[in-house]
């Protein structure tokens, strides 16, 4: 059947209508598979909400002994002074008491700036861990002397002491001589961590 | 609205259709006077849609036997077929009859025309000017297969008789088809005398179909379904006998109404108003009207038709949509139900942590902080504990004086670190555990005391025994000895043993000693 333009012009409405139709009904699949969509994530997203929070709630007890545990050891890291800003003036009396105490001949020290040491991933943000390198030079009448030293400053707080390196020579100058003369010098790099937690409760 | 054009020989009516109630709308006579009518009437309902159908005498009836063809060659040969038998075919169609058995399938065919299109030309013109959508142009036979069917044709052979306006209709109906069909007219008569009158016009026609062969002669009686007027039935049972060659069956018109669904009717409308009915509900398949008498109706059923795609698309897609919402409805739900047992497990965890001991900072905080200082204490050694073990190896060698000690630890990844040589058992687990770990490393630089400094042998099993004396603890691994004598073959063996006295040097050694910090 050929249709004339006259009768293509009255089937254009209906053709429109029925683009119409068909497109205001595409659109209302469309919108509602958008919908269905969205809500299939929202579910898969509280589902995995609830098995993280049910997981927590069953973890409970053990988190509970966990936090018990581990609130000693942050308590006494925060006693000795481990937890919180550096203290440098209070390494600088414990280097001098040392020094004294145990009568060292001589004692050197440099204690660099500060740098965050790298952590493991997913630590919270607000939790940094630091250390300032110090070299420390001394002049010792035995080697027993570098033990002690070693000791008293991990007993005077305010860091973690982790020595990194130690030499120990002779002087060269010979024994009894002089009585007091130094026989050994050592010489450490010692790095001094101390912890930041900004969300600590003064 | 629907509207039907009767065609009888006096006049032709115009009734209205809509929903089963048929009303009259105009008459016209049957001359140039009423086609003129006509045309004004259809003045006032240009678009219409029309059904017309024609109760007329002189309505030819011929069978023809065509070829098994299919699609435009049978149409082609049926065309041929109409143009060889009627002058005019503007009104002309065929109606299979079904084909012949055998090899040949041939079809057969009912051809049928009005003797007189003349009559009727001017009319369907004054349809086609006007634009009203001719659906199609019946004749009251065509219509009458349908209407024996609703009045309980059982198949087989039947005549259906009805008193219309036009006069006495008599159709004969064979399995469902339409064979042959022929209009008497009457004048007023009492029941009785139409009713002889059926009697005797039936007779007459069973005669002359036996006469043609259309009708075998003998055989079952004929079944004849007589559509009694109003109030007549009584008075045709009576004249209407059945006998050994037509076997009568009278329905009220009333009755034959109901049975065909009209809802009403005006009164004085007589049984055409079954075949009008028909014509709407039930139009059959074959009719007169040329394609392009029915273009608008084409036309107008395709604009139907491509709007009814739009909308069962639509629905489809609400359908879709709707099955998808119910969907989202239930996602919904489900959401709500797992985001409040959430809750009410957070409101539990809540609950239990709020009787935990006072952290004085965040549970993760704690966590990390002690986690991440212990994996700092963990790769962290003083040196005191190698230099004790030290200290203890050397009071069994008086002779061995250190002279200096360098002790460092060496973490994965930094330059220079190495893996301990772990003793044979041990060594893959040891070489596994220091690659992740830490290392601390001991090296000893000192002097063989002894006085006799050329005894090589001595010195060297001295430095030796010594070395072998720091591997006592497992932990400890001596990863390389530096003789005061180089004895290995990688290296260079030199000695000055022409001076009678010493040069006064210790020869020195050096031991590197590690161990891992687990």
């Amino acid at each position: 059947m050929n249709f004339s333009a006259r009768e293509f012009r009255q089937l254009a409405l209906p053709l429109l209508g029925c683009v119409a139709l068909l497109a205001a009904g595409s659109g209302l699949i469309t919108w509602t598979e958008g919908k269905r969509v969205a809500e299939e994530r929202a579910l898969t997203a509280a589902r995995a909400e609830r098995s993280q929070t049910k997981e927590r709630l069953m973890r409970i007890a053990e988190e509970e002994r966990e936090v018990k545990e581990k609130l000693e050891i942050y308590q006494r890291l925060k006693a000795i002074g481990i937890l919180g800003e550096e203290q440098r003036l209070e390494w600088a009396d414990a280097m001098a008491r040392i020094r004294t105490e145990r009568e060292l001949p001589d004692l050197r020290y440099r204690v660099e700036r500060q740098q965050a040491l790298k952590t493991v991933p997913g630590k919270p943000a607000n939790i940094e861990f630091y250390a300032s390198r110090m070299h420390v030079a001394l002049a010792l009448l035995h080697e027993g002397d570098l033990l002690h030293f070693l000791g008293d400053l991990r007993a005077s707080g305010n860091a973690y002491y982790a020595v990194r390196r130690c030499t120990l020579a002779r002087t060269g100058q010979p024994a009894a001589i002089t009585g007091l003369s130094p026989r050994l010098r050592a010489e450490c790099e010692i790095d001094l961590i101390t912890i930041l937690d900004r969300a600590a409760k003064a | 609205m629907k509207r039907l054009v009767y065609f009888t020989a006096d006049d032709h009516s115009v009734y209205a259709w809509s929903r089963g109630r048929l009303t009259l709308e105009a008459k016209f006579p049957g001359d140039d006077l009423g086609v003129t009518a006509f045309r004004e009437y259809l003045a006032g309902h240009r678009g219409a849609l029309f059904y017309a159908v024609a109760d007329l005498a002189g309505e030819d009836f011929h069978e023809e036997l065509i070829p098994y063809l299919r699609g435009g060659d049978r149409e082609l040969v049926v065309q041929r077929r109409l143009a060889q038998r009627y002058r005019d075919t503007r009104l002309a169609t065929a109606l299979s009859l079904g084909h012949v058995r055998g090899e040949r399938r041939n079809e057969r065919l009912l051809l049928t025309s009005f003797t007189n299109t003349q009559r009727l030309t001017p009319w369907l013109d004054a349809l086609a000017e006007s634009e009203a959508k001719l659906a199609g142009m019946f004749s009251v036979p065509l219509l009458a297969p349908a209407l024996a069917a609703r009045l309980g044709a059982r198949g087989g052979r039947c005549f259906v008789v009805t008193a219309n306006s036009a006069g006495l209709r008599q159709c004969y109906v064979d399995d469902g088809k339409l064979r042959f069909a022929r209009l008497e007219r009457t004048v007023d008569m009492m029941p009785e005398a139409l009713a002889a009158f059926v009697r005797s016009e039936t007779g007459r026609l069973a005669q002359y179909l036996s006469t043609l062969r259309v009708l075998p002669r003998e055989g079952p009686p004929i079944q004849v379904i007589v559509v009694a007027p109003p109030g007549q039935r009584s008075a045709f049972e009576r004249t209407l006998v059945s006998d050994a060659r037509l076997s009568f069956l009278t329905i009220d018109q009333s009755e034959a109404v109901r049975r065909t669904g009209v809802k009403a009717a005006p009164a004085a409308t007589g049984a055409e108003q079954l075949y009008l009915h028909l014509a709407v509900r039930r139009p059959p398949r074959e009719q007169f009207a040329r394609r392009e008498d029915r273009r608008s109706f084409v036309l107008w059923q395709l604009r139907r038709a491509v709007l009814a795609t739009g909308a069962l698309g639509l629905a489809g897609c609400a359908l879709y949509a709707g099955a998808s919402w119910i969907e989202v409805l239930g996602a919904r739900a489900e959401v709500e139900r797992v985001q409040a047992e959430t809750q009410s497990a957070q409101q539990e965890y809540q609950r239990i942590t709020s009787a935990f001991p006072v952290t004085q900072t965040t549970t993760e905080n704690l966590r990390a902080t002690v986690v991440e200082f212990s994996s700092i204490a963990r790769q962290t050694i003083p040196p005191e504990g190698s230099l004790v073990y030290l200290s203890r190896a050397l009071e069994d060698f008086p002779l061995i004086e250190i002279d200096a000690l360098r002790w460092h630890v060496e973490r994965p990844g930094e330059r220079g670190a190495r893996a301990p040589a772990a003793p044979a058992p041990a060594r893959g687990a040891a070489a596994a555990d220091s690659a992740r770990s830490a290392t601390e490393i001991l090296e000893i630089s000192g002097r063989v005391g002894t006085a006799r400094r050329s005894d090589y042998r001595a010195i060297t099993a001295e430095v030796q025994r010594f070395a072998d004396a720091l591997r006592a603890d497992p932990a400890y691994v001596v990863l390389r000895t530096q003789l005061p004598f180089d004895v290995t073959s990688e290296g260079t063996l030199s000695g000055d043993i022409s001076t009678a006295t010493d040069t006064g040097e210790a020869p020195r050694f050096t031991i590197v000693l590690a161990r891992s910090i687990r």
